[in-house]
Parts: C-alpha cells; sequence; structure tokens
C-alpha cells in the first residue's frame, strides 16, 4: 500500500457500508411490524426511503465521473430514466390481461393507439433475466456510442456539459412522442406485479427497499475498488491535468469511456430500482433539469468522496421532501440558493468540509478548488 | 349580427349606386331589375314557396328571390344560409328570426309584431339548397357596393363554376372599375369559359392563359377541372399552365421555407446573442440566460400595463419604451449578479455553471410569485400586427419586424464591441487579463458591464419574444439549450459565426420540419449538433491559438 | 569535453528535423527548422522568447502538427503521423515549461503514474504495484531528493521541488528521448546548480534535449548549444563559440 487514503475502505467507508446493510435489515422489519406497533413504518415511508437510495445511488454513479475524471454530465438523469424504462417495460408486460382493454398480448396504451402488434424493441421483455440485462447494456450502450465520440474527439469541460445536456434534451422529446412506442406523455405505469408479487404489497416494498441498499452498497464497493486502483489514480490525473497525463502514455479517451460507460450502467440500476418503488416512468425523468439536480447532489455531498454524493442526495432529497410538504412556495428558492451557496461557499461539499474541520482525515483524492485540467504548454 | 336598422340604411345606399350606375348596368338590368309594381306580386309568390318547406321549391325560390333584385333579397338569402329564415306554418309567411328580438317581416323587412315566435319552423337546408344559396350570394354581391362584399362573391363565383352566373359577372365585369378586383371578375368569367362546352378554343385558351396568371392553389384544382372538361389542345394547355403553377408554386414554398426559417433563425439569434457575449467572450456559462431573456418580457408586459393604466394613448409605442427598459433592467440584475455571484467562479466554468443554474431557479420562482404561473398577456401593436404578401410570400408583420430587430441588435452590437472604448477594453480583458489590468483598465469594472451587457441583451430579447411567445415564468427554460447550442455550433468568441449558426439552425429546422415533424425534426439537428461538435470541437468559427486552449 | 563525445557515433540520428514549418492564424512560429541528435547526446537549446523553442517540443511530442517538414524517430519512425500517446509510447518523455504535476496526487502516486508499466485501463484497474517498481521509485526519490515529502500533496510544493518531481516523473517513464523545458526557471541558485548536475546524472544513459535562458546553467551543461532565432536555426556548436557569434549576440545575447 502507498498511502493511507488507498486503503480499500477508510473510516467513513465502513461507516457508510454498516449504515446500508442496517437500513436494508431495519428497514424492512419496522415495516412488516403490525400496522398499530408504535415502531410500524407506514408503507409510503419504506418506498420514500428506497426512493432517496435510489437518487444516492445515481449520485455516486455520477460522482464516479465528475469527482474523479472531471467530466461534468449534465445526462445522467437519461442513463437513470433508460434503466426505468427497461424496468418499466418488463412490469408493463407482467401486466397481462389485467389492463383496462384486457389485452394480452399489448399494453393498454397501444391498444388506445390501434396498433395491433407487438413493436420489436418491446421483444423479450416479458422476460425478467433479459429486462435487466437490458436494464445495463441500453444506458451502458447509449454511454459508450456517446462517449466514444465525444471524449475521441477531445470534447471536454463545459462544452462536454453542453452536449450531454443536449443529448438528455433529444430523448426528452423522442420520448415525449407517442410513435416511438413508450407510452408518450404518459409514460409507463399501472404496474401490477414484479416476479409474481404484487408491487404494492407491504413486503414487496420492504424487499425492494433492501435490494436498493444492497445494490447501493455494492455500487459503492465497486466504486471504491476502482478509485483506489491505479485506474482510479489515472482518472484523478485526467481530472487534474488531462494533456498531462496523455504526454506520460496514457490513452485519455479510453479511461474516460471506461469510467463513463460503468458511472451509466450504475445510473441504469438506479432507475431500475427507482421505478417500481415510485409506480412509474415518463419522459419527464429525461427532463435536463433533473440531471442538474442529481449534479448538484454530489456537490453538496462532497465530490470525488463517493460516500458524499449519496449523503447529498439523501440530504437534498429529504429538504425538497420537507420543503414541499411545509412551504411548497420555497422550495425552489431553496434548492437555487443550496446551488449558489454550496458552489461559493462549500466547493468540496459537506464531507470535505467536516473533513477539514475535524483536520482528521487526510484526503489526497479530494479536488482541488479548480476542476479544471491545469493548461500544460 | 347588423340590426333591422342598419341592414335598412345600407340597402338604401345600395340603391342609391344602383342609379349611379344605372347607364353601365344595362345588361344586369335584365336579369335583376324587373318593373316595381309586377315585382311585388312575385316576390310574395316567391316568399310563399320557401314556406313549403320542400328542398326542390326553396333551391328554385333562391334563384327567382335573387333575380328578383327585391331590396331584401340579400337579407333574406343571409339569413337563410344562417338558419333564421323562418315560416309560420298557418299563414305561409316568411320572417326573418333575428336574435333577442321578435321576427321582421322578410318581404318589407319591418318588425312584425303580431307573430309568436315560438310558432315559426325554420326553413331547413340541404346540400343542393346550400349550392344554390351560395350561387345566388355569388350574384347578388357581384354588384353589391362594397369592394371586399364584390371580391368575396366574385371569388366565390370562381369556386363555385356555376356557368349560370356567367352573365352577371360579364355584367358585373363591365360595370367594375378597381383593377384589382377587374382581375378577381375575368378570372372567374374565364373559369366559366373555360369549362363551358359551347366556347371557342380560342376563346377558352385566354381563359387559361387568365387563370393561369392567377396562380394560386384554386387555380390549380379549377385546371385540373378544365383539363378534365375539354379535349386536345385546351386540354393540353390547361394541364401546361397547372404545372407551371405547381412549379412556381413550389418554388415559392422554398423561398417561404426560407423565410420561415430566418424568422426562427432571428429568434435564436435574439436569444443567443447574449449568451454569445457572455459565455463566448467572457467564457461565463450563464444558465440564467434564459430566465434574463424571461425578466425581459416581464418588463414589457409591465411596462404596457403602467402605459394601458395612466397614458392609453402611447400604447402603440409601449415597445419602444420596453425596449431600453428591459436593457437597463435586465443589465442591471446581470451586474448585480456578476457582482455577487460570479466574479468569484471565473476559471472554474463548472462551478459558474451549477450556481447560473441555481439561481435561474431562483429567478424563476421569484417570477412566480410576484406575477403568478400563468400566462400574461402583451398585446402587440398595430404596426406589428397584420400581414401581407409578397409575391407568393405570406409575410405576418410581427415577423417580419422581429428579424429587422435582431438585425439591428446585431449591427449595434458589433458596433459596440469594436468601435467603441468599452469594446476596446472588453476584448482585452477577454484576450488577457493580466496584461488589461497592468496597463491600468479596471477589469472588475470591464466583467460586470460585460456581463450586464449580455444580461441586457438578453433582456431585448425577452422583449421581442413576448410577441410571439406566453410570458409565463417557464420562457427563458425553453430557450436556454437552443441557445447553447447556437452558440456552441457558431464557434465561441465570434459574433458572426452565432448569426450564421441561428440562420443555419432556423431555415434547417424549417426544412426539416416537413419530413421529419416538429419534434423528429429538432432531434435530427440535436444530434446533428453533437456529431458536428465532435468533428469541430470549437464550432464554425472557431478561433485558434492558445488563448482557447484553456 | 561533454559524455557523449566518448560514446561511440551511430551512423543514423536518434531525432530529426527537417525544414519543420508551421504557423498560427498567419504567424509562422516555425520557419524551416532543421536539427538533429545524436542517440546519448545531450543538447541545450537557447533563443529569445518566442524563438519557437516551446512549439518545437509541442511538434516533436505530437501536440502541434507542423504544416510541413519531416519529423523522424529512431531513424524511420514518422512522428508527425502519430498522437502524443504513440509517441510517448515510442520513448520521449517532455517536461512541461510550466510546471505540471498531478496537484491531488502524493509525490509517490505522481511518480508511480510516470513509472513505465502498462498503460492500458486493464492494467491499471487490476494490475498491483510490483516489488521492483517500488524499488525504482524509492530510487528516483532520492535521486530527486524528495524522499522526505513522498507522502506529500503534489499540490504543497515548492516551486523547485515540483520542477524536480516533474524531472523525476520523466524518469520513471524511462524514456530514450527527454525533451526538458526551461527546467531552472523560477529556481535559486543552488537548486539551479542542484538541477545541473541531476541533468548531466541523467544524460549519461538518455538523449536530453534541454530548453534554458539560464547561461550559467547551459554553460554547466557544458554540451553543444543550437541557438534558434524566429522559428529556424542560428548558430551550432559548443557554447564559447556560439556565444561569441556576432549574430546570436545581436538578437540574444547582447543588448
Ligand atoms: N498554439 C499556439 N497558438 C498561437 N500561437 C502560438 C501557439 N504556440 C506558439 N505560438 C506562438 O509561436 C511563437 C513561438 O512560441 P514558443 O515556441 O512558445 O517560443 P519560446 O518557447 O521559444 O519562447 C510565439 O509567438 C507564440 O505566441
Ligand atoms: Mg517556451
Amino acid at each position: 500500500m502507498f498511502t493511507a487514503g488507498n486503503r480499500f475502505l477508510d473510516a467513513r467507508g465502513i461507516v457508510f457500508l454498516v449504515v446500508l446493510i442496517g437500513a436494508a435489515i431495519v428497514v424492512p422489519a419496522l415495516a412488516l411490524l403490525p400496522k398499530n406497533a408504535a415502531l410500524h413504518m407506514p408503507t409510503y415511508l419504506v418506498a420514500l426511503f428506497g426512493k432517496y437510495l435510489c437518487f444516492a445511488l445515481l449520485a455516486l454513479a455520477l460522482d464516479l465521473v465528475w469527482g474523479y475524471c472531471g467530466v461534468l454530465s449534465l445526462g445522467h438523469g437519461a442513463f437513470f430514466a433508460l434503466g426505468g424504462y427497461a424496468m418499466g417495460m418488463y412490469l408493463m408486460r407482467q401486466i397481462g390481461s389485467r389492463g383496462v382493454y384486457a389485452n394480452p398480448n399489448l399494453p393498454d396504451f397501444m391498444v388506445f393507439l390501434n396498433w395491433k402488434e407487438l413493436p420489436w424493441t418491446w421483444w423479450g421483455f416479458s422476460a425478467f433475466s433479459y429486462a435487466m440485462l437490458m436494464v445495463l447494456l441500453i444506458p451502458g450502450l447509449l454511454a459508450f456510442c456517446f462517449g466514444w465520440f465525444a471524449f475521441r474527439s477531445r470534447v471536454t469541460g463545459v462544452y462536454l456539459s453542453i452536449i450531454t445536456q443536449a443529448m438528455t434534451y433529444a430523448l426528452l422529446l423522442a420520448f415525449f412522442r407517442n410513435d416511438m412506442g413508450f407510452g408518450g406523455n404518459n409514460g409507463l405505469t399501472d404496474f401490477k406485479d414484479i416476479l409474481g408479487f404484487n408491487v404494492q404489497a407491504d413486503a414487496t416494498r420492504a424487499v425492494l427497499f433492501s435490494i436498493s441498499a444492497i445494490m447501493l452498497a455494492l455500487a459503492y464497493l465497486m466504486a471504491r475498488g476502482i478509485v483506489v486502483s491505479k485506474f482510479g489514480k489515472v482518472l484523478i490525473a485526467i481530472r487534474d491535468a488531462e494533456s498531462r497525463t496523455r504526454f506520460i502514455g496514457y490513452r485519455v479517451e479510453n479511461y474516460k469511456l471506461l469510467v463513463f460507460v460503468v458511472s451509466a450502467m450504475m445510473a441504469g440500476v438506479a432507475g431500475a430500482l427507482y421505478v417500481p418503488q415510485v409506480g412509474i416512468i415518463n419522459p419527464g425523468e429525461f427532463s435536463p433539469a433533473n440531471s442538474i439536480e442529481a449534479v448538484i447532489w454530489v456537490a453538496v455531498g462532497g465530490r470525488g468522496t463517493l460516500v458524499g454524493a449519496a449523503l447529498g442526495a439523501v440530504v437534498v432529497n429529504f429538504a425538497k421532501t420537507w420543503f414541499t410538504g411545509a412551504l411548497p412556495e420555497f422550495w425552489l428558492f431553496a434548492l437555487g440558493l443550496i446551488f449558489i451557496l454550496v458552489t461559493l461557499f462549500l466547493p468540496k461539499g459537506i464531507l470535505g468540509a467536516c473533513g477539514e474541520w475535524m483536520g482528521k482525515w487526510r484526503k489526497p483524492s479530494a479536488p482541488r478548488g479548480n476542476g479544471e485540467p491545469a493548461i500544460a504548454e | 349580427m347588423p340590426g333591422p336598422d342598419r341592414l335598412m340604411s345600407m340597402n338604401a345606399r345600395a340603391r342609391s349606386c344602383f342609379r349611379i350606375m344605372a347607364s353601365a348596368l344595362a345588361a344586369f338590368m335584365l336579369i335583376f331589375s324587373m318593373p316595381v309594381a309586377a315585382r311585388a306580386d312575385a316576390v310574395d309568390e316567391i316568399l310563399a314557396r320557401f314556406a313549403t318547406d320542400r328542398f326542390p321549391d326553396t333551391e328554385k325560390a333562391i334563384g327567382d328571390l335573387a333575380a328578383s333584385g327585391h331590396p331584401t333579397a340579400p337579407v333574406i338569402l343571409e339569413a337563410l344560409a344562417g338558419n333564421r329564415l323562418l315560416f309560420s306554418p298557418g299563414t305561409r309567411q316568411t320572417y326573418i328570426g333575428v336574435e333577442g328580438a321578435s321576427a321582421l317581416d322578410a318581404k318589407t323587412g319591418a318588425k312584425a309584431g303580431d307573430v309568436e315566435i315560438d310558432s315559426l319552423k325554420k326553413v331547413r337546408l340541404n346540400n343542393a339548397v346550400r349550392a344554390a344559396l351560395q350561387a345566388a350570394q355569388g350574384a347578388l354581391g357581384l354588384m353589391s357596393p362594397d369592394p371586399v362584399k364584390r371580391r368575396m362573391a366574385a371569388e366565390a363565383v370562381l369556386k363555385a363554376r356555376d356557368p349560370a352566373q356567367r352573365a352577371g359577372v360579364e355584367a358585373a365585369l363591365a360595370a367594375e372599375k378597381d383593377p384589382k378586383i377587374r382581375e378577381v371578375f375575368t378570372e372567374a368569367r374565364a373559369a366559366l369559359i373555360a369549362l363551358d362546352p359551347e366556347a371557342a378554343d380560342a376563346q377558352k385558351l385566354e381563359a387559361i392563359d387568365a387563370i393561369r396568371g392567377r396562380g394560386d392553389r384554386e387555380s390549380v384544382s379549377l385546371l385540373s377541372a378544365i383539363s378534365g372538361a375539354n379535349k386536345d389542345r385546351v386540354k393540353a394547355a390547361a394541364d401546361d399552365a397547372r404545372a407551371a403553377i405547381l412549379a412556381r408554386q413550389a418554388l415559392w414554398s422554398h423561398v417561404q421555407n426560407i423565410w420561415y426559417g430566418m424568422s426562427l433563425g432571428s429568434v435564436l439569434l435574439l436569444a443567443a446573442i447574449g449568451l454569445a457575449i457572455t459565455f463566448g467572450v467572457m467564457g461565463v456559462i450563464n444558465m440564467a440566460h434564459g430566465e434574463m431573456v424571461m425578466i425581459g418580457a416581464y418588463t414589457t408586459f409591465v411596462v404596457q400595463e403602467v402605459i394601458r393604466a395612466r397614458y392609453p394613448g402611447l400604447l402603440d409605442y409601449s415597445l419602444l419604451f420596453a425596449v431600453p427598459l428591459a436593457f437597463l433592467f435586465t443589465g442591471g440584475v446581470g451586474v448585480v449578479v456578476e457582482r455577487t455571484i460570479i466574479r468569484f467562479l471565473y476559471g472554474r466554468p463548472l462551478e459558474t455553471l451549477l450556481a447560473t443554474f441555481g439561481l435561474s431557479l431562483i429567478l424563476q420562482q421569484a417570477v412566480r410569485t410576484m406575477f403568478g404561473a400563468n400566462n400574461r398577456e402583451v398585446s402587440a401593436p398595430a404596426f406589428m400586427s397584420g400581414s401581407f404578401e409578397f409575391g407568393g410570400l405570406a409575410i405576418t408583420s410581427g415577423r417580419m419586424w422581429i428579424i429587422v430587430f435582431a438585425i439591428v441588435v446585431f449591427a449595434l452590437l458589433q458596433l459596440l464591441l469594436k468601435a467603441t472604448p468599452f469594446g476596446l477594453r472588453m476584448r482585452a480583458v477577454t484576450q488577457n487579463r493580466r496584461m488589461a489590468s497592468a496597463m491600468g483598465i479596471d477589469t472588475n469594472r470591464v466583467d460586470a458591464l460585460a456581463f450586464g451587457l449580455g444580461s441586457g441583451i438578453a433582456g431585448v430579447a425577452g422583449v421581442a419574444l413576448s410577441q410571439i411567445d406566453n410570458v409565463s415564468p417557464n420562457l427563458g427554460q425553453s430557450y436556454i439549450i437552443d441557445s447553447f447550442m447556437v452558440v456552441v455550433f457558431g464557434g465561441v468568441g465570434n459574433l458572426w459565426g452565432t448569426l450564421v449558426a441561428a440562420l443555419t439552425l432556423g431555415v434547417a429546422n424549417k426544412f426539416l420540419e416537413p419530413f421529419a415533424g416538429a419534434v423528429l425534426g429538432k432531434i435530427a439537428l440535436l444530434v446533428f449538433i453533437i456529431l458536428f461538435i465532435q468533428k469541430r470541437p470549437r464550432g464554425l468559427f472557431a478561433l485558434k491559438g492558445r488563448a482557447v486552449e484553456a | 569535453m561533454t559524455p557523449t563525445e566518448s560514446a561511440p557515433a551511430l551512423t543514423s540520428s536518434l531525432l530529426y528535423l527537417d525544414g519543420v514549418c508551421v504557423s498560427f492564424d498567419g504567424y509562422k512560429a516555425l520557419r524551416g527548422l532543421s536539427l538533429t541528435l545524436a542517440p546519448g547526446e545531450m543538447r541545450a537549446i537557447i533563443g529569445p522568447n518566442g524563438a519557437g523553442k516551446t512549439t518545437m517540443m509541442d511538434i516533436i511530442t505530437g501536440k502541434t502538427k507542423p504544416d510541413e517538414g519531416e519529423v523522424l524517430f529512431a531513424g524511420s519512425t514518422d512522428l508527425t503521423k502519430l498522437d502524443e500517446v504513440a509517441i510517448a509510447e515510442l520513448g520521449i518523455g517532455r517536461k512541461f515549461q510550466k510546471p505540471t504535476v498531478f496537484e491531488s496526487h502524493t509525490v509517490e502516486d505522481n511518480l508511480l503514474l510516470a513509472l513505465k508499466a502498462p498503460r492500458s485501463t486493464w492494467a491499471t484497474l487490476f494490475g498491483k504495484p510490483v516489488a521492483d517498481q517500488r524499488a525504482r521509485i524509492e530510487r528516483i526519490l532520492e535521486t530527486t531528493r524528495l524522499q522526505d515529502f513522498r507522502l506529500k500533496r503534489a499540490a504543497d510544493l515548492s516551486h523547485g521541488q515540483k520542477q524536480w518531481l516533474e524531472i523525476g516523473m520523466l524518469l520513471a517513464q524511462d524514456p530514450k528521448l527527454l525533451l526538458v523545458d526551461e527546467p531552472v526557471a523560477g529556481m535559486t541558485d543552488a537548486e539551479t546548480a542542484q538541477t545541473a548536475i541531476l541533468l548531466r546524472e541523467i544524460a549519461k544513459d538518455h538523449s536530453v534535449v534541454v530548453v534554458e535562458h539560464d547561461m550559467t546553467f547551459v554553460r554547466d551543461l557544458g554540451v553543444k548549444v543550437t541557438v534558434l532565432h524566429e522559428g529556424a536555426v542560428l548558430a551550432e556548436g559548443p557554447l564559447d563559440v556560439v556565444s561569441a557569434d556576432p549574430r546570436v549576440i545581436e538578437v540574444y545575447l547582447g543588448r
């Protein structure tokens, strides 16, 4: 081992994993207590926390590319949504003839559009394994194609951010169209069951929550494995001085591409877990604002820390839940202020600031204030 | 609905007109003007036929009524068309129903006080009756004193292609003075001649020429009909003329597309040009740019409301006041934003992006809180409403003024940057901040003013956009991505690039729309730009060199 | 006597530039630059600011493509056809004029990244540093006098230390040819003298091109000197001869 900061699991990581595993056990236990027990956790709370975990996973994925590699993607919401649609399509196929039109072969919206047969894009989605493969493959493939071109032609910095935003915007427009065959405006909803279990049932919700927590833990371990490896050091090198990294012989585009694809797949998994828990997926998930919001979760928690990203997602979304309940008018003010204050006064996020105040943890991997590559002359 | 008095006075005017044109009307009189005495009974008889309420009777009665030249004939026919011609099944009297009032006597147009309106029945219509009605109204309208009505009547004849109207058209043509309307009469007459099996070929060929000169969609279908009804020479000529018109229409539709594209392009240019300054010249990513546009639009709204309340006479000029005020106000907002947020983030574009996105949320919500979430009405001044034709081009004045406005804004901005000391200082700072500062330029001031300038221009764009888009808190969001695309496509730091990019994207969009539909066209362009940036990461007109490599 | 002169002369040169021209927005930064470097040779390049020294290095390392001219490495490899990474893989290392190290990495990690080792994503993802590599890092830390700073973040180093770290990274790459741009800019006299010693050490088993303004330093190096002016070679030879050349005095040394 070279430096202390490179240990596979540091104190922060261990706490994070313990909390996740704890939650994966305790929350379902509380949810399945009898309804009148003092500690019973209502289903809506389980679903809400489950949603937070999905967002945390998305934030973790984003942190991997932004925090470590300096690639600010404003289109990660698209990967999230694609994963969500893949899961949504599976859930739609499970409805079978229980839809309003009771058509055994076609989802309701297709019957409504007078379609006669299932479009090829939907083939195979009645099999869970195929759908799960697509959850990984479709976001991964999009990220691969996009990154292949973008990184090879050395589109960096804000240009990259802007075209990732254009990407998700284009998908937003596309998915709004009815003839795309993904439910248009309304998206996919009215799900009945998943792997034979009723999606609405308390037990299913509880299990989905646990799976989300476990997936987040696994994703964390994987991301952590990546960043502490030499590969991770190269990523940080690219973030700090991209052209210098090239001059010492690293194929920067391959590094970026690989981490971008991995991150997109993680986002896809997050989306796939999200859909059964909220019960709907629609084109709104592609909206560019959603992707930017995910970026701010990472910034709030502290980029380049993984744990911080997940923390930020939970904190911001908790605030959102609270505000929309108590002061709905003010949520956008608050969110806007978070954006501004964090960038101005908390560039390293909550975790970075805590670390600094306590002077306890050394952070060889924390970014400098300047996320842009230094200019090599 | 015109009241009965107005109707009568209109007819009075019509009659005086008849007298003035008497000499030219000789031919017409033969059909329309019967001796007054003879007329009275005839009209009673005609009106009684409406009361049988059998379609063949009604149809016949319509033609006879029009031919009778009875003063209330137009009113009766209009009432019939509007389903307001009533009859009493008992007395066989005919009445005209008037909203809110009782019925009028059809023959005299006077109030019919003694009938129960509920006891009256409507004269029914079917398609044959409607056709007859249209033809009859056309014939009556041909002699109307109102030029607009005459023109409409002539167009109706052209559409109806009823040979029975030929005499009427010829009479009207002889009487007509207005050259524009004469043209339509000539074309209407030509249509009837060309379809007349009796007419001579030479006459028909002449007629086809006249129709060819008209060159619109109606003439295409007319020529198809002529081609179907004729043989040999005439048929060939009709086909020729039709093909020529179609070719010309295709050409004009391209020109029209270019015009629409330029119109869209000018909107894009207006929206993007402020961004070209803040992003292109200063390197600052301002995600709240769209909100600056929105604030400009709301400024227009407020200015208009104030003027409406205080100085209603100036309402047509409210945009003239709104432009400078929007510039100053949004510019001021821009300066404040630069001083409080942006300046701490120079050299950190990604952070700037996030902070300004936060700002955009705040501005949107602030406007929503102040003005509500609904659309606000901004009315167009007289000179910007309406439309006109230019060749085969339909031009709405509003769009045209926006193009002009965009060009003016662009030119002024170029002038400001290239020919004023401020522009010089601004370029100096953007090229080499430290050097400029060493030369005694107050870089802070320049930064603040440059950002203010970019924002101010966005505000001015908002004034223009308030004319064509909904003024709502979401106005800005719909433009921000397009604006970035324009700036990135055009090349950073180059206003000409922005201009070319905006127009290219605008025109490309309008040409893609017919094939792909609006949404797919837009997606295609987005994908195109994403790919284009891969090829030329610095845009169409990129600056080269070390200065931009950071 | 320089170390290179005692080495057996090879027939073909290691680096061969002929008639290289490049212009930026109409400004001709290089106008027919020609230069050859023998294997094992160390060469100092001097010239006024803007003479094109850094641009020459940009050309060799693939950062800039020449408009015309030939750039050959090891006799036959055409460098103009390759990108930065391929050129680095060939064994050409570079130290930039403005020191660029990986600021948020430790000194040790900086060296680890530069260390000659497989560069593929696969190798970095799953490979582990082997003992031999650690030993090499130790040696380089020693050579560059950075042992005591090994765990320090590069951002926290002094300017001179960063320059050394960058030279250390060059050594770690173990390239056939080192291009060193203004290594002593901003150093104290003592640091400058030490850097000269360090470079002479390195030159024992590497070919080196050093760009420098500092005449004392160039004298300390004691190698053949090439003078660039306005994008072309003005003079070439031992420092004493070159610095006596009236044209050189006029454009560079004199005043
Ligand atoms: N990428 C570039 N873009 C524009 N000009 C450049 C670029 N690179 C070098 N130059 C110009 O070429 C000339 C030579 O520069 P350089 O090679 O840095 O000189 P030196 O290193 O000898 O001081 C300078 O005038 C510089 O401005
Ligand atoms: Mg130089």
